[in-house]
């Protein structure tokens, strides 16, 4: 099994390499090849994810490498659905680096199936786990757009207005759906906590960094919909915005310890 | 004086930027008293629905959020103290300024309190938004208006659970019944009923060398070969030949038989005859007998003391020439010895009033009961004795107003995110075709 999940690393490690020759050369060959490896490395996740699924007897979502392999697959799979609706050259590239960099920071953690702690057999870990991560796909899609988008917005750039317009506009949609995924996550967390704990919010590190998380993305929503904030200063609360994601995700596993030490 | 006639109202909310419903959202609001100074309540509203102020209020939350992740709080307090003895200065500083209790302080409470006020009038000037818009945006202010109001729910569903909930930890040992527990306080929280609890049982997963789906097995060993033969349970009362050495023969075969099966061994006091307590493995144990080679005899097995073996004769017959370990699936590990992965551990108990059992149910982790109002939760166990059990007691009236403000919130943002943009998409689909 250990093959398919390097194989997948490998495709997507193709897929970021020609991203790359399509951005230096412009050659539109390179971009389709670009695609294809990113269908085929999130299909062999997905495979993957399948797999070990079944070998576990549960959702595969329970520890550090299972969850940066499911963070992989929603980056992925954000790119090639945003893909269908848009065409920005270099995002998939990026999308491919950040696939690429998931996976292989995964593969420095166990890779055994572990048996599951009884507070974590439920469904709702599938729930809670599948919603958040979906949630930060979102966000890390708009993360790596609002980067494009500063480094677009230069005095030297030769970036056309209408596509840093194209560029605003999805990492808005992008951030939408990361809220609407992150709330859903945050939710059924709660829900689950109260079914196992006896309660709804613990303050717990892990809940407390989602919530900041949420604050940030609400504060954006506002400012873009109520204060027509969009440019440079949407972009750095987007920026803003997923390096809480990576504290509330990484952080906390590490730094602090909670009801969620168990996801390291 | 600050006046607010002619006031942009810019806040037609979540209306993409650009779209052609900005003269929907620009409009121009006209107090009913034009010429007459705003009342003092009414700059009270107009500050505390500022979205200004609303967000300065949502980052103060935030900024301790963040203290109160970054520094020890409660009882990590002490415990951070011990590892860092230097700090001593700046925590007591921070504690007397309550940022060792962020959650549970009276200023963060406070924070909230003005939170949930400015909410409270920003949902009101959105009831008030859903006349003056029509179309997506009239669709995208009433999901926003359903979020907020689902904050306020979640927010209620906390107040109610701070003023009417109660919240205790019920520590039990088997047969054991109790009328009250303890509170996070300390103190006793009566309930009105009683709890006993019937059994406590503790599941671990199986370690490597661990028969994995055999159940119960019983192992014979004999020393010189250092072999076992696993004899299933499921042959009980079927002899199972054994032949230690290669060569069998008289000397060297023996008919081992599990004569009898009992999940929860004693010995009766009165007859001094092995009997079952219950049909709970709670001390399993087979009686073994060995016949061969000149030898008969026969010994209890057990599951929980693999050290320990009771002969149906102490001191009389021929040495037992065969060991025997028997392992059972189901079997509780003996005091201490609750070692491995812990797959499960469940609590059975009855629920009592006026000496009657109202209800007999298993709680365990993911999967508490409820018994008039109080809920209960497999909290933890002592693995020094699995004898007992500890219960998390709950009884919180706020639930049912906090998962409707779940259900809302999710209906909101559904329709602020994903209604209110088809409806855009559709509109801008027709301008297209016209």
């Amino acid at each position: 099994m250990i093959n398919l999940f390097n194989a997948g690393l490998a495709v997507y490690l193709g897929a970021l390499v020609s991203a790359v020759v399509f951005l230096m050369s412009s050659r539109r060959l390179f971009d389709i090849i670009a695609n294809v490896l990113m269908s085929a490395g999130a299909l062999m996740q997905t495979i993957y994810i399948g797999i070990r699924w079944s070998e576990a007897g549960r959702a595969p979502f329970s520890n550090m490498f299972e969850s940066l392999v499911l963070f992989a697959w929603s980056v992925a799979v954000i790119y090639l659905v945003l893909r269908l609706q848009r065409n920005i050259p270099w995002l998939g590239a990026a999308a491919a680096a950040f696939s690429s960099l998931a996976l292989a920071h995964a593969s420095t953690y166990e890779t055994a199936i572990k048996p599951l702690m009884p507070a974590l057999q439920s469904n709702w870990l599938t729930f809670h786990v599948l919603t958040c991560f979906l949630g930060y796909g979102g966000f890390a899609v708009a993360f790596l757009i609002g980067i494009g988008f500063l480094a677009s917005d230069r005095k030297a750039s030769t970036v056309k207005p209408a596509m840093r317009e194209t560029l605003d506009s999805v990492m808005s949609r992008t951030i939408s759906f990361g809220f609407l995924f992150l709330t859903l996550g945050i939710l059924t967390g709660a829900v689950w906590a109260n079914s196992a704990w006896g309660t709804y919010w613990s303050w717990d590190p892990k809940e407390t960094w989602s919530l900041i998380t949420w604050f940030i993305y609400a504060i954006f929503l506002h400012c873009r919909f109520m204060r027509n904030w969009s440019g440079r200063r949407a972009a750095w609360i987007a920026i803003l915005g997923f390096l809480s994601v990576l504290f509330t995700y990484f952080g906390v596993n590490f730094l602090l310890s909670g009801l969620h030490s168990y996801a390291t | 004086m600050t006046h607010i006639e002619g006031r942009t109202v810019r806040s037609a909310l979540l209306i993409p930027r650009g779209g052609s419903s900005m003269s929907e959202q620009n409009q121009t609001e006209t107090p009913d008293k034009a010429e007459t100074e705003p009342s003092a309540w009414s700059l009270i509203q107009s500050w505390l629905g500022s979205l200004k102020f609303s967000l300065f209020v949502v980052v103060l939350i935030a900024l301790a959020c963040i203290a109160g992740t970054l520094i020890p709080q409660g009882e990590q307090v002490s415990r951070f103290l011990v590892k860092n003895p230097g700090h001593h200065k700046a925590l007591e500083f921070m504690t007397r300024v309550g940022l060792t209790n962020v959650f549970y302080s009276w200023w963060f409470a406070t924070l909230l309190l003005v939170f949930s006020s400015s909410l409270t009038v920003c949902t009101l000037k959105r009831y008030r938004m859903i006349g003056r818009s029509a179309g997506a945006v009239r669709i995208r202010v009433i999901g926003s208006l359903i979020t907020h109001v689902s904050l306020l729910l979640v927010l209620a569903g906390g107040v109610i659970r701070a003023m009417w909930g109660e919240k205790g930890v019920l520590q039990l040992s088997e047969g054991e019944i109790a009328t009250s527990c303890e509170s996070q306080t300390g103190a006793p929280m009566p309930l009105p009923f009683a709890v006993r609890l019937v059994t406590f049982e503790l599941e671990l997963y199986k370690t490597p060398n661990e028969p994995s789906n055999v159940g119960d097995v019983l192992y014979v060993q004999w020393p010189e070969k250092e072999m076992m033969v696993p004899i299933a349970m499921e042959a009980t009362n079927t002899p199972v030949v054994v032949a230690p050495r290669e060569q069998a023969g008289q000397d060297n075969t023996f008919q081992v038989k599990i004569e009898r099966y009992l999940p929860d061994f004693y010995v009766d006091a009165a007859s001094g005859e092995a009997q079952s307590r219950s049909k709970v493995p709670n001390n399993p144990a087979v009686y073994v007998s060995v016949i061969g080679a000149g030898v008969t005899n026969a010994e209890w097995v057990f599951a929980r003391f693999p050290d320990f073996t009771r002969h149906k004769k102490p001191g009389v017959g021929p040495r037992m020439p065969l060991q025997f370990r028997f392992v059972s699936s189901e079997a509780k590990p003996a005091m201490g010895r609750s070692q491995g992965p812990v797959k499960a551990f469940k609590s059975t108990v009855e629920f009592l009033q006026n000496g009657q059992v109202m209800l007999t149910k298993t709680i365990a982790v993911n999967s508490p009961t409820t018994f008039q109002g109080y809920t209960f939760y497999q909290l933890s166990y002592n693995p020094e004795d699995l004898r007992w059990t500890s219960l998390q007691v709950v009884r919180d009236p706020g639930v049912p107003v906090v998962y409707a403000g779940f259900l809302l919130m999710m209906a909101g943002l559904t329709v602020v995110f994903c209604v209110g943009p088809y409806l855009d998409d559709k509109r801008k689909g027709s301008e297209k075709t016209v």
